[in-house]
């Protein structure tokens, strides 16, 4: 029995169909452990972050790597973060104080009384949107555990006019104030940021 | 959560099938199962503990904890240890977000005259316990309801 010439093809694109279908497996593997462990860029949304971040249509790149390299966070640096309220959100927030801090709960005194002051528990850091008014945060949900943090926020990337690399810098309450001369205590109220 | 896994009778220790899978994909978590979660202080271990209560209810605390009486918020669990006065759990913590639940237990795998569900009958009464300290919310979902949160990025 001879073979056909249609068998011969049809054996030839099922071999190429089959491999092309390992290979797009192999590539969805390959980007969800690199979206998952070491970085990608995210779509912010949300008015939370309005100054540094656009209410919509903002790309940032969310760097997994580097807080699973050096866990140790600083004043004024951008995070991602699950939110407390609801495990499928990841939220973008500041932080702003760090374990073994005072802070002040609310300076504006909208969602506290001003006068309210907490100390932030080990293991934990403070958080705050950039946008006071309009933000879910630790002034709700308290100070988070720093196991829900996911990466940090290292810079933005679209729009393209707007690219900015973010270098976390705060300014503190008393270095503003010994600039006029008054001798304040800013210990960890630098929550104007 | 001694009585539940390597209690002293056995000579090994336990081996056990966690299901992360089921958590991922947002069913919900309720009372009584047990949880491996982030340790919300010491970030970099993961504890096994067992929900108590979920979203919605009122517990009476255990003595670390400050107030008498606390309710639960949205999206959040109290976990306890099996083994009262021996276990860093939300006595010592508080409420803890749903988001550390990193999975849930299903099987005891080994050793062989253990295997089987992760309800013992030993453990029953500790669970019966427990939950008497729990008023309950109607619904028990603790995952699926009341996630209407304002957008916020």
């Amino acid at each position: 029995m001879t073979t056909l010439p249609w068998m011969h093809q049809a054996k030839f694109l099922l071999r190429k169909f089959g491999l092309g279908c390992l290979h797009a497996v192999n590539f969805v593997c390959a980007f969800h452990l690199f979206k998952e462990n070491i970085g990608s860029p995210c779509l912010m949304d949300g008015p939370s972050m309005f100054p540094t971040f656009d209410v919509n249509g903002e790309i940032a790149i969310e760097c997994i790597l580097a807080y699973r390299l050096f866990p140790d966070s600083v004043r004024g640096e951008l995070v991602s973060l699950k939110s407390p309220f609801n495990p499928n959100r990841i939220v973008c927030k500041r932080v702003i104080g760090l374990a073994g801090d005072t802070i002040c709960v609310d300076p504006t005194g909208l969602k506290a009384p001003s006068t309210e002051h907490v100390v932030v528990p080990e293991g934990h850091v403070w958080v705050a949107g950039d946008n006071t008014s309009c933000s879910i945060d630790s002034r709700d949900y308290g100070p988070v555990s720093m196991a829900l943090i996911r990466g940090k926020i290292v810079a933005r990337v679209y729009p393209f006019d707007r690219f900015q690399i973010f270098i976390p810098g705060v300014t503190y309450v008393d270095q503003i104030n010994s600039s006029y001369k008054c001798d304040g205590d800013g210990k960890g109220n630098n929550a104007g940021s | 959560m001694q009585p539940t896994f390597n209690p002293d009778t056995s000579a090994w220790n336990d081996v056990i099938i966690f299901d992360r899978f089921s958590v991922n994909s947002g069913k919900p978590i309720l009372r009584g199962d047990i949880v491996s979660l982030r340790d919300p202080i010491r970030y970099k271990r993961t504890i096994v503990k067992r929900v108590v209560a979920v979203s919605g209810d009122v517990v009476k605390t255990l003595p670390p904890y400050l107030q008498p009486e606390v309710l639960i918020p949205e999206g959040h669990i109290w976990v306890e240890g099996d083994e009262p006065f021996h276990s860093l759990d939300s006595n010592s913590f508080g409420p803890i977000p749903l988001a550390l639940v990193d999975a849930k237990l299903r099987y005891i795998v080994w050793p062989l005259h253990r295997l089987g569900s992760s309800r013992r009958p030993e453990t029953i009464a500790r669970e019966r316990q427990q939950q008497s300290r729990v008023t309950k919310v109607p619904s028990t979902s603790c995952h699926n309801s009341g996630v209407t949160q304002s957008s916020d990025s």
